[in-house]
């Protein structure tokens, strides 16, 4: 009866400790498999501007712009507020403040992205229209300044973490040596947490890359690269929200479908290469989960 | 340039930099409190939406997101501690660790509209379950995974050999050392780990909007393969409607509850991570 429970009790955790690995490959094999039609019957043509579901044009670059422009412009505006921020933080906020800190960052980054979405339609879509003369505000640059601030709270967490695990005596020998702070910062933290700063930005661009509620209310929808390409205040497309507007009107099983679902697998391997490549980066490899 | 200068304008631009963000969170805060409130009313919360989420009330989406989430963590909890136990107690190879490791933060990064997208093609189209709020659940249980299996690894890893040793030298075998000894201790960071997925999937709206909900004619569903309404796509049903300011201030409305819940649980994880913190020092 012992052995048994035993034996039953590693076939418990073996299944569940399969189940768990398999469902990314599961999740990749699927989508691989219905990306197929469009990779064989579009081909290249996958990589041209035009996307047109009427006249069977399925270009996904207007996307990948969209994609690309609003995550470069989110992290523009989120890595120097963010390290600024977290330098103030883990270096001169004095250490028992830290609890609020944290509890802050983790409430602002608690706040689901369908609300940033909201905040965005009421509010920034309509000061960006504003502010700019435009017809609309719903723009590639207002989907951009939302996702900054949807992606500030990793930033700073990360990178105060990053400051908090240098120990002290840098600090204090550099100190001693007549450094003044910032030069400290500069010249000796900053060397020191690099990998962790990597890993924050490229966990803050995967982030970026994959969000959907909020980009997807505010960025207009319109499939077509800006002319010209630097005119980041008219509406733009991203993976993301093409997906949440359209896959629910697609039928299954159409060249439509098939194209639409080889975008995601495009963003899945971009967003997994970057993972990895962030958890590689972080030395303290202490098993703590990061966002 | 003059070091103290530097020193100084370095200074400053740390300030503005704060200033910023209290700003953002001030804000993000404000805005949602000062829409919200106005909203709320215990008419709010018992009643059944009408017209198209302009009046009435939310008490179906409250309903829903609670349901989906329950089930979302029923699923989750028996393969995360299982995975758990497996990743700190069989596992002896390096290499095979490191491989899960990478699965699981893999896991945890893919975006959640792909969760969205898979669910579509996977259960609804192929297993054929059709639109139901039992697919949103297994979904969620898959977004919540990583988390819940970490924190559980992290509990059971964090207690001392000793305790493992001394209880096989009084004959217990792995299995007995496992739920005797090491499960009543591991358990804490799996409710911790759960509780943060819960505040997670709660709020999540990409991966269950095409799979599990519907927006209008949802009541309570008598089967596990019906369609529920949820807070996260009720807000998006009626943002999409921004035009309309009774729409909007609903909207607001449910914001503000479904903030107010994923406070509650976030809160609720730090609780027992702290009291558990007090417990393992003494």
């Amino acid at each position: 009866m012992l052995g048994s429970t035993n034996k039953i009790g590693k076939y418990y955790v073996y299944g569940s400790t399969l189940i768990s690995a398999f469902i990314v490959f599961l999740i990749f094999t699927i989508l691989l498999i219905n990306s197929w039609d469009a990779i064989s019957i579009i081909g290249l043509d996958l990589l041209s501007f035009k996307w047109n579901a009427a006249t069977g044009e399925f270009g996904i670059l207007p996307m990948l712009f969209g994609t690309f422009v609003v995550t470069f412009i989110s992290l523009l505006i989120a890595v120097p507020l963010g390290i600024y921020t977290a330098i103030f933080t883990s270096e001169i906020l004095p250490s028992k403040y830290r609890f609020v800190v944290k509890s802050l960052l983790e409430l602002l980054a608690g706040i689901p992205s369908i609300i940033f979405g909201l905040i965005g339609i009421a509010f920034f879509s309509i000061w960006i229209q504003d502010i700019f003369n435009l017809q609309s505000g719903r723009t590639i640059l207002t989907a951009g300044i939302l996702l900054s601030i949807m992606i500030l709270p990793t930033i700073i967490t990360l990178t105060d973490d990053a400051f908090h695990h240098i120990p002290d005596k840098y600090r204090e020998s550099a100190k001693g040596l007549g450094l003044y702070k910032f030069e400290i910062i500069k010249e000796i933290l900053i060397p020191i947490a690099k990998p962790d700063l990597k890993a924050a930005i490229l966990l803050a661009f995967g982030r970026a890359l994959g969000e959907t509620m909020a980009v997807m209310l505010v960025i207009g929808s319109i499939d077509k690269i800006p002319e010209p390409i630097y005119n980041w205040l008219s509406p733009g497309q991203t993976i993301t929200s093409k997906l949440g507007r359209e896959i629910a009107e697609t039928s299954f099983g159409s060249v439509h479908f098939s194209a639409m679902i080889f975008m995601g697998l495009l963003l899945f391997i971009l967003v997994l290469i970057l993972t990895i490549l962030s958890q590689n980066s972080l030395k303290s490899s202490n098993g703590r989960l990061y966002e | 340039m003059n070091r103290k200068l530097q020193n100084n304008l370095f200074y400053a631009s740390v300030g503005i930099a704060v200033f910023v963000c209290s700003l953002i969170l001030l804000f993000l805060f404000g805005i949602i409190i000062w829409n919200g409130l106005p909203a709320l009313s215990l008419d709010f919360l018992t009643n059944t939406s009408a017209e198209f989420g302009a009046s009435g009330g939310i008490v179906y989406q409250i309903f829903g997101s609670i349901l989906l989430i329950i089930f979302a963590a029923l699923i989750c909890l028996p393969i995360a501690l299982g995975t758990a136990i497996y990743k700190s107690e069989y596992l002896k190879n390096d290499t095979v660790h490191k491989i899960i490791n990478t699965l699981i933060y893999s896991l945890n990064g893919i975006p959640s509209v792909i969760f969205g997208i898979f669910g579509l093609i996977f259960f609804v189209n192929i297993l054929n379950m059709g639109i139901s709020w039992f697919v949103g659940s297994i979904i969620l249980s898959m977004m919540i995974l990583p988390t819940v299996t970490l924190s559980t690894y992290q509990s059971i890893n964090s207690i001392p050999t000793v305790y493992r040793e001394s209880s096989s030298a009084l004959g217990l075998n792995k299995w007995q050392v496992i739920v005797q000894v090491l499960l009543p201790q591991g358990f804490s960071g799996a409710i911790t780990g759960l509780l943060i997925g819960i505040a997670r999937a709660i709020g999540e709206t990409a991966p269950i909007m095409f799979i599990a909900t519907a927006f209008s004619g949802v009541e309570f569903p008598s089967s596990f393969l019906e369609p529920v309404s949820t807070l996260p796509t009720h807000i998006l049903a009626l943002a999409q409607q921004a035009t309309n300011p009774a729409a909007l201030q609903n909207a607001w409305g449910a914001s503000l509850v479904l903030v107010i819940l994923v406070i509650i649980f976030s809160i609720s994880a730090l609780f027992i991570r702290l009291r558990h913190q007090t417990i393992s020092k003494r």
